[in-house]
């Protein structure tokens, strides 16, 4: 299942990369990063953290889940910010999503070697998304397949220079020391089974909807179904993707069985379909704010200004997000 | 094996993001006041009126997406004159240079007159708005905005979906809430990736090549709203909202000429919708 090591390529890979340094600052980060920055102007990176593991619960048999904060990240929560899983089977062990550092991986791989020393043999990423992927760096050692939507890849490695920039900047220096871009050696399209030894995980990739590359994980043995940043819970939605295809998804994704879902924020395990409910109603109050002031000949800046306020004290972190996910969904709706 | 071929190019492309990003970051561009070359290149020695309340520029201080901020100009109802033209400048963008707009008989007179688009911004900048009145001042309203990464970051949310529709235009006119008031607004919408020559495919690992929107015109029942000149610091789908004066169908012919030589055409839908 693994991609050929090396496929010599006479093409020339261009040597120049466009410089787009800083990300859009808020104010809050730039006092964080100055004081992060004056914390420890001098110290080299000394990994501490090496005997530090992540805080995990056990969900279901052989199903742990750490659960990250609802924050943006920073130097003090390291990008310990979405979800992270391991699955336990009789020979190996799979990683749904990494966290959003090295050494916040690190910590999560630490979690997965006091409860088992089972090789871990598969990396999965549910999309391209720094907080779900900049752990990837933390599991090199064990020399695992890292597995993706077929579009993560193109998705990722076109924004790698952009996240980059914006993570280095908000995670300060000590955080973001050891993070690298690891693509998919395993790209999934459609479905794909990977065996664990006694149970299975079967993966499906997804129409466009919080990104374009995202990709859901069913544990057989214990039917526990993970849904990545399709489901946000408490943490506000991000839209990245198509906030009519996610609509649609979730319309599909409601009337699936399983004995519990994991967001990719939120509690470390929710039921369906009562999980999805507040995201629906958040997407669809944009969608229906959005058209109406479409309709009226409004612009995008009028939408940024009203479109979805009801549901902001429905959500943490709504200050920071809401306003770009009416900006996406706006230049979306307007072509219908 | 295509697919295979384009995941060893995806990995060596992340692996040279790191790499420049590890070794460039670190070197800050330096603070330097581009204007007063960009003025002189632009308007010669021709005196700028800043900040007289002529023109009003209206964009967030902080960008939330540097790929598609929005930016409006307002002339005041106070000012009567006729416009002569606007010219739009990011003083740090690659091309500096946004679009320049010179007004025709249907730009109209009498009420607020206005011009609204999405732009790019690469780095922290002065935004700048110089607009020409009749009798030959130029006027500026400036802001500066925090944002950057706009012009190497790929906007496009699901690039599959987007290149299917290249070419396609929205044109619409909008009536005034009052009969009394003489100045009608339009929208005109094209499906374009405004791509910039900074972009990367990573499909082929090569930088995409620029095509974009580089003149657009726009005439109401015959007589020219405006002429455009525009560069790749208009946004992808390049969105223009604008006033224009009452005529007597006010209908709109919209042209619009991309770096490529390709011509788009479209007429706004009869009797205001």
């Amino acid at each position: 299942m693994r991609s050929p090591a090396a496929i010599t390529s006479p093409r020339r890979i261009p040597e120049f990369f466009p410089v787009c340094e800083l990300s859009p600052i808020s104010r809050r980060n730039a006092v964080k990063a100055a004081l992060a920055f004056a914390a420890s102007p001098f110290l080299r990176y000394v990994p501490t953290y090496a005997a530090d593991h992540a805080e995990v619960s056990e969900i279901a048999p052989g199903v742990f889940v750490h659960q990250g904060r609802y924050e943006m990240q920073s130097p003090e929560n390291r990008g310990d910010m979405a979800n992270a899983c391991f699955v336990v089977g009789n020979e190996s062990v799979a990683v749904i999503d990494t966290l959003g550092s090295a050494v916040a991986g690190s910590e999560l791989r630490n979690a997965i070697r006091t409860v088992t020393s089972k090789p871990i043999r598969y990396v999965i990423n549910t999309h391209m998304h720094p907080d779900h992927v900049f752990g990837n760096a933390a599991f090199k050692e064990d020399n695992p397949i890292y597995v993706g939507h077929l579009k993560l890849a193109r998705g990722l490695a076109s924004r790698a220079e952009r996240y980059l920039a914006i993570n280095k900047q908000m995670l300060g220096d000590n955080a973001f020391q050891g993070i690298e871009i690891i693509l998919p050696t395993l790209a999934v399209n459609g479905t794909e089974t990977l065996d664990l030894g006694g149970r299975s995980l079967v993966l499906e990739t997804q129409p466009t909807a919080h990104t374009d590359n995202d990709m859901t994980i069913t544990d057989t043995a214990t039917d526990t179904l993970f849904l990545g940043d399709l489901l946000f819970s408490v943490h506000v939605p991000t839209l990245d993707g198509s906030i009519k295809g996610w609509l649609a998804l979730l319309d599909d994704l409601s009337r699936k069985q399983a004995a519990r879902v994991v967001p990719g924020h939120g509690p470390k395990a929710m039921e369906l379909p009562g999980a999805l409910e507040p995201e629906q109603r958040y997407l669809a109050a944009i969608v229906s704010d959005v058209r109406r002031l479409i309709k009226e000949g409004k612009t995008l800046e009028d939408a940024t200004r009203v479109a979805g306020f009801s549901e902001r004290d429905a959500w943490k972190l709504f200050d920071q997000y809401h306003v770009r996910n009416v900006t996406a969904a706006f230049a979306e709706l307007e072509w219908e | 094996m295509p697919a295979l071929r384009s995941l060893v190019y995806l990995r060596r492309v992340a692996a040279l993001a790191t790499a420049a990003f590890v070794l460039l970051a670190p070197a800050a561009k330096a603070e330097e006041d581009v204007w007063p070359e960009l003025r002189q290149q632009t308007f010669g020695d021709r005196a700028i009126k800043a900040e007289d309340g002529v023109v009003v520029l209206e964009i967030p201080g902080t960008a939330e997406d540097a790929s598609l901020v929005p930016l409006t100009v307002r002339v005041p109802p106070s000012v009567t004159q006729n416009l002569k033209s606007l010219t739009l400048i990011v003083d740090k963008n690659p091309d500096p240079l946004v679009a320049a707009l010179s007004f025709g008989p249907a730009a109209g007179s009498g009420g607020e007159r206005s011009f609204s688009t999405r732009i790019r911004i690469d780095s922290f900048s002065h935004v700048r708005a110089v607009l020409e009145t009749e009798d030959g001042t130029l006027h500026m309203a400036t802001k500066f905005v925090a944002a950057a990464g706009g012009c190497g970051a790929m906007q496009a949310k699901d690039p599959d979906a987007e290149s299917v529709d290249l070419g396609k235009m929205i044109v619409k006119t909008f009536p005034p809430a009052l009969d009394s008031n003489p100045i009608w607004s339009g929208l005109v919408m094209i499906k374009h990736p405004n791509s910039n020559g900074m972009q990367l495919n990573v499909n082929t690992a090569n930088i995409i090549p620029a095509r974009f929107v580089k003149e657009v015109t726009v005439k109401r029942d015959g007589e020219i709203v405006f002429q455009m000149q525009s560069t790749f610091s208009i946004s992808t789908n390049p969105n223009f909202r604008f006033t224009f004066g009452r005529g007597a169908d006010n209908s709109l012919d919209v042209a619009i000429k991309d770096t490529d030589g390709a011509v788009f055409t479209a007429q706004s839908a009869p009797s205001g919708s």
